[in-house]
């Protein structure tokens, strides 16, 4: 392994040093209370995935390098030097396994966020060349594809024309379209790789009588679970660029939790510039759609046991708890919350880009324990969760643990649900 | 004053406060001289207006409900461990000053009842979140999480407790007599006055002394700089 330059690291993590991570790092107590706030640790019970730990780690160079006392004393904080390899290992282990829930946040008792101070390990990883390379390498693919947009276009079109062909079906009408590249519509949709988020959406803003464009781009964003600020705005600059191109007013993020999380609440800080469009969720457009009566539900019309999965980026992060809840109450003869849920709820296990990685594979089917049972006690025979990554992680686990759930995305829940007055 | 009282009760006294006041001020000067996060942090969901916001500031710095929920015991422990700090610290202002409203209200002898008693049993009822707070280092998870400095505070906090219940305890020191030697720091004449400085016990407030300026002047550049800041970290989750 080439040598890593040490000062060039002690750059990444000066830049990284902001108020809130000032206090992250001052503050804690190592009190552990976030001991049993993490899925990961109360299935290892393996001190490498307390939430505290992951941070000390961080802390322990900070310690060394910018503490008054941690620059006397580093043996009295532990502090270490940037370029230790033992703990870069450390902190690759760690930090490529947290899911990012920010489960731990809510539970400790100063608000550490220890996934901001894992984002501050990931971009020192990354400038160490020790950055997860699974990660990388799909980051650099989704930046090859928005540079050659026109090789991929034709296989778009093509593929597009049989959904369409499903949507019509589905809404009765021969002229319901799937718009890719319109310029002034209204609505840009950033779905996700393959046609099970196109579809479904497609019949909803065709019902909602939208004016609407499928984005090119898949809306999943690894460079933000690679954790290379620089690189992630690169794969989402290609929404973006295609929003301002076709000059929408809305972008309306898929059932993606952190790509939602990106566009809403992190690309502005990364671009320094304020976005000319509304960023919103489909799971919000669709409980709008039907607050305005613009699609409308049968209700009751889903007879079988049935629980939600609260997304940490769609519940805990981006705050839609009512919103899809409304949508299950309605829709659902037989709803079951899962315990805990809304801002506590249970992690999934796959979230952080860890069911895009082969090599978490064990460890997250392992620490997805907790989900399991959580499912398991409410006796539901399906489940329905608005994000694909979740739902990823809950199909590994219907079928390791054999739990014979119907997974659905609340997209396919609606429209399976929906009134269609144009069919028949 | 003997010429060890004299340096750890006199002093050090002033280094200690001196110390406190510029590492406070460095920290919190550090803190706000650093931008702030582009990104917002809060967890949903927020309060929605500003007084909803600072009332679960406070409720989440003081009473910290989440971790309750999570952690029982050491939440227990905290709170008991923080109050009785709390009221203790309040307490010694009473060798400052007399507490003339409370004193109008119960009496001298009642005041003084309620010294002893209130003392004595904060004295013991702190112990025991002290040692929760030892004992638990030694294992795990703490024990791989811990560093240096958490042993360190702990024990500083049983020395200076330790001390503080023998005068509390074994010397016959009377409140006349703290106050004496407080008012002689406060005009920069440190010394003890007769009924202290005779008595054998004068080592044990020295020592008490001593210790709390060693966490005095330790304070701003450890962990423990969470009873300030708990309140900035805690509204960048409700912002």
């Amino acid at each position: 392994m080439e040598s890593i330059n040490k000062e060039a690291l002690k750059k990444v993590l000066k830049a990284k040093i902001n108020r809130q991570l000032l206090y992250y790092l001052d503050l804690c107590a190592r009190c552990s209370i976030c001991r049993d706030a993490c899925h990961q640790y109360t299935v290892t019970k393996d001190v490498l995935y307390l939430p505290a730990y992951r941070a000390e780690l961080i802390r322990r160079i900070y310690k060394k390098y910018y503490s008054p006392l941690g620059r006397l004393f580093p043996k009295f904080y532990e502090g270490r030097e940037i370029d230790d390899e033992k703990l870069l290992d450390e902190l690759f282990t760690t930090t490529y396994a947290c899911t990012g829930c920010r489960r731990c946040m809510y539970y400790c008792p100063f608000s550490i966020d220890t996934t901001w101070i894992l984002g501050v390990a990931k971009e020192i990883l990354n400038a160490a060349g020790k950055g997860c390379s699974i990660l990388e390498e799909l980051t650099n693919a989704s930046i090859e594809k928005g540079k050659n947009i026109d090789l991929f276009k034709d296989i778009m079109v093509d593929m597009l024309s049989e959904t369409e062909k499903e949507v019509q079906q589905k809404t009765g009408d021969k002229n319901a379209k799937i718009p890719i590249d319109k310029e002034g519509a209204d609505i840009l949709y950033a779905a996700l790789a393959g046609t099970h988020t196109i579809l479904p959406a497609a019949a909803i803003f065709h019902e909602a009588k939208k004016d609407w464009t499928l984005s090119l781009f898949e809306a999943a964003n690894y460079g933000y679970f690679l954790g290379d600020a620089a690189k992630a705005k690169e794969v989402a600059d290609r929404i973006v660029d295609e929003a301002k191109k076709l000059k929408v007013k809305e972008v309306i993020i898929t059932e993606c939790g952190h790509a939602y999380r990106v566009m809403k609440f992190l690309y502005e800080a990364w671009a320094k510039e304020k976005l000319p469009f509304k960023v919103t969720g489909i799971v919000e457009a669709m409980s709008n759609y039907i607050d305005e009566g613009l699609i409308k539900l049968k209700p009751g019309s889903f007879k079988d046991p049935i629980t939600y999965h609260d997304p940490c980026q769609v519940g805990r992060n981006a705050g839609f708890f009512d919103e899809p809840r409304k949508i299950m109450n309605m829709v659902a003869k037989d709803f079951r919350e899962m315990t805990p849920r809304r801002e506590k709820n249970w992690c999934c296990g796959g979230g952080g880009g860890l069911v895009a990685n082969p090599e978490m594979e064990e460890f997250r089917i392992k620490t997805g324990k907790v989900k399991t049972d959580q499912i398991k006690a409410t006796g539901a025979t399906s489940i329905v969760s608005p994000c694909e990554n979740c739902r990823l992680q809950l199909d590994n686990l219907n079928q390791k643990f054999d739990l014979g759930l119907d997974i659905h995305s609340l997209m396919d829940f609606v429209v399976d649900a929906m009134v269609f007055p144009g069919n028949k | 004053m003997d010429t060890f009282s004299f340096i750890v009760a006199g002093v050090m006294v002033y280094i200690a406060v001196a110390v406190f006041i510029i590492g406070m001020t460095y920290q919190i000067v550090g803190w706000f001289r650093a931008p702030k996060s582009p990104v917002r942090l809060g967890l949903f969901p927020k309060p929605r207006t500003k007084t909803g916001r600072f009332f679960k500031v406070l409720k989440d710095s003081f009473i910290f409900p989440q971790s309750y929920a999570v952690d029982k015991a050491t939440w227990i422990f905290a709170i008991v461990f923080h109050g009785s700090l709390l009221i203790i610290l309040l307490a010694h202002f009473r060798l400052v000053r007399e507490f003339t409203p409370l004193v109008n209200l119960l009496g001298k002898e009642g005041m003084d009842t309620l010294s002893a008693l209130g003392g004595k049993t904060l004295g013991i009822v702190i112990i025991f979140p002290i040692l929760f707070y030892l004992f638990r280092r030694f294992l795990s998870p703490h024990k791989d999480l811990s560093v240096p400095e958490d042993y360190f505070l702990v024990i500083i906090l049983i020395f200076i407790i330790a001390f503080g219940d023998h005068l509390r305890f074994f010397a016959d020191f009377h409140v006349e007599d703290y106050r004496e030697y407080v008012q002689s720091l406060l005009v920069f004449r440190p010394s003890y006055p007769e009924a202290i400085a005779n008595s054998d016990a004068r080592w044990v407030l020295s020592s008490h002394v001593m210790f709390v300026n060693i966490f005095v002047i330790y304070f701003p550049f450890s962990k423990l700089m969470h009873i300030i800041g708990t309140f900035a970290a805690n509204k960048v989750r409700s912002d």
